[in-house]
């Protein structure tokens, strides 16, 4: 039998495996002094963007994906930085009813001064890190873990070792109980066929398909030459060929439980199961669409050493080969290449795989979060149009 | 220890997991194939001859498609392969 889980238990029924207090800025020109309370803090995190108020034909991409990042249960508390424009103020209100419990708010139209915001900023975050070291870690249902799922600087080992091996693990959690979400549009083109096969309804199916074929039709409406950037030109080099060898090694991260639902990219997983979201292969801009869904815990499977990771949801890195694995051991969690050198088996390192994420759920750190890999990347889907 | 990986019995090709040299020989899993071209890990090695157009199986699934014939034992890449999806490629 395992371990048992243990997380942060928020007001609203949502469990967190982090207790972070996150300062976000609303508008890019905090972004630096968001960065600077949370360097000067106790232990907080912050995260940067280039958002700066624009109304266009993202702004609700946006607006949810800030509003959703703020409310993920990994945080504590939120603090915000803000103009305090209406459309500012919306965001805030919007991550309240997400199930943020506690916001607070730095608004520079009222404190006057950016060395204000700096100062008042600091005692807030230090005294919300106070409170949050207050509060315990409790036995907590399989439900409570919600698992991303993610792929990038894939090579032809990843569909081989580290993808079915995540697989092995995302298929015993959605056993017990647990949410499990493959992303990456781009990624599963030309596998799709398969992952709909496997949903609980045609429903499910047809809007597998469908999700996969509009994003096929904006590509082709747009003219873009999707083989400059799919395969990428280090996938290329790792040996992949085309873009559906890629989405057939990269579907082997769902294993092989049946789909339960397709969501909108950062849709809140609130039910137990395997789940499609729809999210861009870019890994900063799926890690934040995740995280704004309220995904908890993600794995992140890499052939080449991508050293992306997020402010506030632990991302465990899984090498596809041993080579990369021996290079850059201060970011490989845990190298799923002894499969290829004959030296474990699928099973094996899957289990491994479980046991880690367990871990890492009950507070043990990852290498990204012992690196500070703290990105964050806002999902544009249009030019911007009003500047 | 294995040089190459036959993911599935559909596939008409293999993944090299050491680099392979030309003249290597291998015959492991009932394969007898001589490399034609130096081949890096991780990339592919037709395991059967595969004519112009025909499909590009791995993992048991269509993958792409042959641009021009290509023999056992030789680099199956982006040199001789494209995919089937997407019209910018179908143009080409």
């Amino acid at each position: 039998m395992s371990k048992e889980l243990t997380a942060f238990e928020r007001s609203d029924g949502r469990w967190g495996l982090r207790n972070h207090v996150l300062i976000l800025p609303l508008h890019s020109a905090f972004s630096a002094t968001a960065r600077k309370i949370a360097d000067e803090s106790n232990g907080a995190v912050a995260v940067s963007h280039d958002w700066s108020g624009e109304v266009d034909g993202d702004f609700d991409r946006i607006v949810k994906t800030i509003s959703g990042f703020a409310a993920n249960p990994n945080n504590f508390a939120t603090i915000f930085i803000t103009i305090g424009t209406p459309n500012e103020l919306g965001i805030i209100e919007l991550a309240r009813k997400l199930g943020l419990s506690k916001a607070e708010v730095l608004n520079v139209a009222e404190l006057g001064s950016m060395g204000k915001i700096a100062e008042i900023g600091l005692q807030m975050a230090n005294s919300l890190l106070k409170e949050a070291k207050a509060v315990s870690r409790i036995s907590a249902p399989w439900s409570a873990i919600k698992l991303g799922q993610e792929c990038g600087g894939s090579d032809a080992l990843s569909g081989i070792t580290a993808n079915p091996a995540l697989g092995v693990a995302s298929d015993r959690l959605v056993e017990l109980g647990a949410s499990s979400v493959l992303g990456e549009t781009t990624e599963i083109l030309g596998a799709e066929h398969l992952l709909a096969a496997r949903a609980i309804t045609p429903e499910i199916g047809a809007r597998i398909v469908e999700t996969v074929a509009r994003y096929e039709r904006s590509i082709n409406y747009e003219g873009i030459d999707m083989r400059g950037a799919q395969p990428s030109r280090g996938n290329i080099e790792g040996g992949l060929t085309t873009l559906e060898e890629k989405s057939l090694g990269a579907a082997k991260k769902a294993g092989s439980a049946q789909f339960s639902g397709v969501f909108e990219f950062a849709d809140q997983v609130t039910k137990p199961g395997l789940y499609f979201m729809d999210t861009p292969g870019h890994d900063t801009e799926q890690l934040t669409g995740y995280g704004a869904g309220g995904i908890n815990i993600i794995v992140f499977t890499t052939g080449r050493g991508t050293p992306t990771g997020s402010a506030i949801v632990p991302t465990i890195k899984v090498a596809t080969n041993t080579t990369m694995a021996d290079a850059i051991p201060d970011l490989i969690d845990l190298n799923a290449g002894t499969i290829a050198d004959g030296l474990k088996t699928l099973s094996d390192v899957g289990g491994e795989l479980f046991d880690l994420i367990l871990e890492v759920a009950n507070g043990q750190l990852t290498k990204a979060e012992k690196g500070l890999h703290h990105e964050f990347s806002l999902s544009r889907m249009y030019n911007t149009i009003i500047r | 220890m294995r040089k190459v990986l036959i993911l599935n019995e559909k596939d008409n090709i293999a993944v090299c997991l050491v680099e392979l040299a030309i003249g290597e020989v291998i015959g492991q899993d009932g394969l007898n194939l001589t490399i034609q071209s130096l081949i890096p890990r991780g990339h592919k090695v037709a395991t059967t001859a595969i004519a112009k157009n025909e499909g590009i199986i791995k993992y048991g699934e269509r993958m792409g498609h042959a641009t021009t014939d290509i023999k056992v034992g030789e680099h199956v890449h982006t040199h001789n392969v494209l995919g089937d999806r997407l019209s910018t490629e179908q143009v080409v």
